[in-house]
């Protein structure tokens, strides 16, 4: 059964792309202009509850995937088209990452834009504090970068911890 | 009055875990809190897109310390979802009876850190027992008591051993027989009350606002529980209530634990009256070396003793997990509502709102 | 709520009166539960080297090493190297344990260890049977001593249970003809997986590879099976062809040698590798598009086979790919040797055996069909004509009981020959055949379904009379089997003596002795009977299927430059060249295994040793 917002997303938003995939949940992709537009509208439709701001690196495609993840703020006793969760996303550039943040829609987003501009290196304009958040130290390139290459890294700067057959008798 | 910078830091008598706030204050009043996490930032999404599905899932319950269980579910139920796999009756009950058990020790865990973080030993000590026979049950059913790593995508990894379900109900009576003393003891003590009453008090619009799920709602109250909007596994296969306070303070938050905790008791009992007799619990899944699951994405959650726990997974096709996302309750919890419910109060308090917050550093950091 | 009380404090004393919940460790001990995940154990016995736990630790923390006082025995799928593990990196998972095939790695309820020496926590782990002065009886263990080196007896842990095992045990079952509709003709028994079967048999496989060290020519099984698995025949063709040129052949008739080395076979099923094989051959249609193969630069060198059977068709295919020119010689007026005129036409059709000839035909391989070496063309000849010539004449002499009146009776290479490409023989009613290996059931089983099509309704029987018993019979047990099945009578332990005749000097029995032992204390074959204690078994037509030997008259004078080895094979160097220079042996006169897949290890062998004698 179509989500009631689908036909209103879809007529109030163009170009958009909806995915319904089943009841409860509904996959949005939009242009990166439109994006904060959709989320003032879903959050003003009630769906004011921010789960998560991820990123998805597509580095066959040479885009970032950012993902935004609302739902609603609902008790049992209310209709079930309120209990869905949109998950809406974007895609920005991966040589420049570059995107406006939500704090002015959702508080809660600041730790999660943190965040992901300290692992994937995307630049959040009008974001009060970009500092490191989970890191100790320096990366050469943003760490959860497709390209990073955990192992070798590890291998690199510390020693490493040998495997069993490498191990000599001591 | 001069403005002090002091690190509330890791180690602390009041610190739970490994978590640091920077505090500036000015005599004893807070003016602004700095929420430090990252001491427990182990990098496990990037591990875990270097692993296979199935080797996946003994990875995945290290990331909550306190309180493993549901972070299993979620990634059982993650996978699940992506690869259309469905699970037998009997597996549905077995892991709401593990994921209910799972929460009232991880209440009791909250509740000694609360009572330690007061100075009231003799409820903290009381807590941690009851919770370590609810260990030993655990370690009865799975091999292990704190990363029992039991659920798996298709099921779970074994059936209950013979006369469980009676042990089940024995230790719960004997948890549940101490309530009245930890009633009279603890949570109607003037004590209590004075230390809690008042402190750390969060509005509804303040908490829907900065993103606070769980109790921490639920003591505003609001009743918004992840097992009643969407239920999964066999939670709406039982009649249970999410019982509210609406004080907002810490007072409320942690009586609103004290009852999911006497619910989710209730609901083991329940539980295992519907359960079916016989069956599976395990569907076959297809061999782990070969196992590629379908290009797609989902977005699975489920209410952990925290709140609402959320895993946003995406496949490429592969044998392994393209991206893996966990939406921990108490990112949200450490990061923003802690920073603003610090403002103004007393540094003795620090570590009373907090921990009634149930902020859990290793799930901040993953 | 909380109103000042004086009774209330006091409710506290009653906890002086109860008993306090610490444990005094180490003098009273917690016992861990039954499902404890501690330290592991290995059955070495049961343990077969496969590597499994090594390939799904997510920690990487087990390593398979050799052991060099354990012995390999690939053709049983046992490797001699076993797990090592780092408890620097174990998690205590248990993934290992519900991989496992043979269920042989444990963990157990031990959990201590504590040592200076970190070396210590890298351990072979073994089990109470192999390492008994590290597990300790009750009364000798102290928990205070507990270590990795001392450890309490019958403690086990988190078991290994097949139901929740992580791969499948069961197999895609084969659909079949059953035995009361295909008797009444000669229809391929075997149905064949459809896309789906082969896929689901495919992915069954965990791919450790102890398959690939029993087969004589060392497929490449593992690549193919993926191949299948992911839905790509075309890819499997391509991994099967570097090794085995006769994959509808092979797919179809092969001793399975892989099956029976099998991770999965222990606790379950062996992965159907010879049907995913014949699925992979059966399923391509255009062998020549899939393959893309060309026939390497012309060498200008000149190779004769003699023998156009599994060894003389492979030959043909390896010297051809690289660019030498190949004329195989074949009595038959087809190809594949025996396999054409053996193997009944409800086991390998003889269509299947001319599609993978023709592949190989396509490839410039020339095939003089109906010539006989040493009748229509001198074997000396050859010899000069050629830079070297190769011969897989195979075993085409039918031994005989010579029992008296033995000449009244059939022998098993003409009868099957016959049946197959010639003209189908006339069957008796009650039928005999001597003999309790693969071609004595051949030849039952041929008899049982010519009585159906020549005596429709009427009371036939098939009988096998044969001197071994029991586990004793050469037979494979899927023979036997399916022989049962169609209703032969199975008279073993008795030993031929001589054959009864009627009236009309026709067959009208086979008198027998009764078998003492076949074998003697040292193994060799030395039949004794019991005298007096005899039987008549009553036919109307006997067929000996006792054995066959190889014919070498072919090569003229070069037959006595030939040597032999002790078990009366041809004997050829480790580059497949006999004691006459420039000439080449395989097969059935080379082997003891005497299937066709050795055979084709014998050609791939020759080939490369062909191809260096060649260059000189």
């Amino acid at each position: 059964m179509t989500h009631p917002m689908v036909k209103n997303l879809k007529s109030m938003f163009k170009p958009i792309a909806v995915k319904q995939q089943d009841e409860r949940r509904i996959m949005l992709n939009v242009p990166k202009d439109s994006l904060m537009s959709v989320l003032i509208f879903l959050k003003n439709s009630g769906y004011a509850h921010l789960g998560l701001i991820s990123c998805v690196d597509r580095i066959a495609d040479n885009k970032f995937e950012l993902v935004y993840i609302v739902s609603a703020y609902v008790e049992e006793d209310v209709d079930d088209s309120m209990k869905a969760t949109f998950v809406v996303s974007t895609f920005v550039s991966r040589k420049d990452p570059r995107f406006i943040t939500c704090i002015p829609v959702f508080i809660n987003a600041e730790p999660y834009e943190r965040e992901l501009h300290e692992l994937y290196g995307i630049v959040f304009e009008g974001h009060p504090r970009l500092t490191p958040l989970l890191l100790e130290r320096e990366y050469p390139i943003p760490p959860m970068r497709k390209d990073f290459d955990s192992r070798a890294y590890v291998e690199e700067v510390f020693d490493t911890v040998p495997f069993v057959d490498q191990e000599d008798d001591s | 009055m001069r403005e002090l910078e002091l690190y509330y830091g890791p180690q602390h008598l009041g610190m739970v875990g490994n978590f640091s706030i920077t505090l500036k204050v000015q005599g004893d009043r807070i003016v602004k809190a700095d929420a430090n996490p990252g001491y427990l930032h182990r990098g496990f999404e990037k591990l875990m897109e270097l692993r296979t599905w199935m080797q996946n899932f003994p990875l995945v319950c290290r990331i909550n310390v306190v309180e493993p269980d549901h972070i299993e579910l979620v990634y059982a139920m993650g996978v699940e979802r992506l690869a259309g796999i469905e699970v037998p009756e009997r597996a549905k009950f077995i892991r709401s009876i593990y994921c209910e058990l799972a929460r009232v020790a991880s209440h009791l865990f909250g509740l000694w850190a609360y009572a330690n973080m007061l100075g009231f030993d003799t409820a903290a000590q009381w807590a941690m027992y009851h919770r370590d026979l609810l260990l030993d049950l655990f370690e009865e059913l799975t091999g292990a008591r704190v990363y029992h790593i039991y659920i798996r995508p298709g099921g779970v990894r074994r059936d209950f051993p013979r006369g469980f379900e009676q042990k089940i109900v024995s230790t719960l009576h004997a948890i549940g027989g101490k309530v009245p003393d930890y009633n009279s003891l603890f949570f109607e003590n003037r004590l209590f009350k004075k230390r809690a009453k008042g402190v750390g008090t969060l509005t509804r619009e303040e908490a829907m606002n900065m993103g606070g799920v769980g109790h921490t709602l639920k003591a505003t109250g609001m009743k918004y529980d992840i097992r009643k909007i969407e239920p999964y596994a066999a939670y709406d296969r039982v009649d249970w209530d999410v019982p509210v306070y609406t004080g907002g303070d810490a007072w409320s938050r942690l009586l609103a634990i004290r009852d999911e905790m006497i619910e989710s008791v209730h609901m083991i009992f329940k539980l295992l009256d519907t359960m079916p007799a016989k069956g599976s619990v395990c569907t076959k899944t297809p061999n782990p070396f070969k196992w590629n699951i379908p290009a797609g994405e989902a977005y699975v959650r489920c209410e952990s003793s925290r709140g609402e726990l959320g895993l946003y997974i995406v496949s490429d096709g592969g044998d392994k997990p393209y991206r893996v996302h966990f939406r921990t309750p108490s990112y949200s919890h450490g990061l923003t509502i802690l920073e603003h419910a610090l403002q103004g109060e007393n540094i003795a308090d620090v570590g009373n709102i907090m921990i009634s917050l149930y902020v859990v550093a290793p799930e901040i950091d993953r | 709520m909380a109103h000042t009380s004086y009774i209330n404090p006091f409710k506290a004393v009653k906890n002086l009166f109860i008993k306090p919940k610490t444990l005094c460790y180490p003098f009273t001990l917690k016992e861990p539960a039954l499902r404890y995940r501690g330290f592991h154990t290995n059955d070495w016995d049961t343990c077969t080297g496969c590597g499994n736990c090594a390939d799904i630790c997510p920690n990487q923390a087990i390593e398979m090493k050799e052991i060099a006082e354990l012995i390999s025995h690939p053709e049983q799928g046992l490797k001699n190297e076993r797990p090592l593990l780092d408890y620097g990196r174990c998690c205590f998972c248990g993934l290992c344990v519900d991989i496992c095939p043979p269920g042989s790695l444990s963990l157990t309820r031990d959990y201590f260890h504590i040592h200076f020496d970190t070396g210590t926590f890298t351990f072979f782990p073994k089990n109470e049977a192999s390492d008994s002065e590290h597990f300790k009886k009750a009364d000798e263990y102290s928990v205070l001593k507990a270590s990795l080196t001392h450890r309490k007896q019958d403690f086990q842990g988190f078991a290994p249970d097949l139901e929740y095992a992580l791969f499948q045990p069961g197999r895609a079952e084969m659909r079949q003809v059953p035995a009361e509709k295909r008797v009444l003709s000669f229809i391929e028994q075997v149905l064949g997986y459809s896309r789906e079967e082969a896929v689901e048999e495919a992915s069954r496989c965990l791919g450790c590879r102890l398959c690939e060290e029993a087969c004589p020519a060392h497929l490449k099984i593992s690549d193919y099976i993926t191949a299948i698995a992911d839905g790509l025949p075309e890819e499997s063709l391509r991994v099967i062809y570097q090794d085995n040129p006769l994959p509808a052949i092979c797919g179809r008739i092969c001793m399975k040698h892989c099956e029976d080395a099998c991770s999965l076979r222990i606790r379950g099923d062996a992965l159907a590798i010879r049907w995913l094989k014949r699925f992979a051959a059966d399923t391509v249609k255009q062998y020549q598009k899939a393959l893309e193969q060309e026939p390497g630069a012309a060498t200008g060198k000149k190779v004769a086979v003699i023998g156009a059977g599994p060894g003389g068709l492979s030959l043909g295919y390896f010297l051809r790919l690289q660019g030498h020119e190949v004329h195989v010689y074949d009595r038959l007026d087809g190809g594949g040797g025996t396999l054409r005129t053996g193997p009944p036409a409800y086991r390998l059709p003889v269509d299947v055996i001319d599609r993978d000839v023709e592949y190989i035909a396509s490839l410039g391989v020339n095939f003089t069909f109906n010539t006989e070496i040493g009748k229509d063309k001198k074997f000396g000849n050859l010899m000069k004509q050629y830079d070297a010539v190769f011969i897989a004449p195979g075993a085409t002499q039918s031994f005989s009981t010579r029992v008296p009146n033995a000449e009244k009776c059939s022998l098993a290479l003409d009868f099957l020959k016959d049946n197959k490409i010639g003209n189908a023989r006339a069957i008796g009613k009650e039928v005999i055949v001597i003999g309790g290996g693969n071609v004595a059931m051949d030849v039952a089983r041929e008899s049982v379904r010519l009585q159906h099509m020549q005596h429709p309704g009427q009371n036939t029987v098939t009988k096998i009379v044969c001197l071994e018993s029991g586990e004793e019979l050469p037979a494979s047990k899927e023979e036997i089997e399916e022989a049962e099945e169609e209703g032969i009578e199975f008279h073993t332990g008795w030993g031929p003596h001589r054959v009864m005749l009627d009236g009309q000097d026709c067959v009208s029995g086979l008198e027998c002795r009764k078998v003492k032992s076949v074998f003697d204390k040292k193994g060799r074959f030395a039949p004794e009977f019991y005298e007096y204690q005899k039987t008549t078994v009553p036919a109307d037509m006997i067929i000996e299927a006792i054995g066959q030997r190889p014919d070498f008259s072919f090569m003229g004078e070069y037959e006595k430059k030939l040597t032999f080895t002790e078990r009366r094979k041809v004997h050829v160097d480790d580059n497949g060249m006999t004691s006459i220079p420039g000439l080449f042996a395989g097969g059935d006169i080379v082997n003891i295994n005497l299937d066709a897949v050795t055979a084709i290890a014998d050609a791939k062998r020759a080939a490369a040793g062909i191809d260096a004698f060649l260059k000189k």
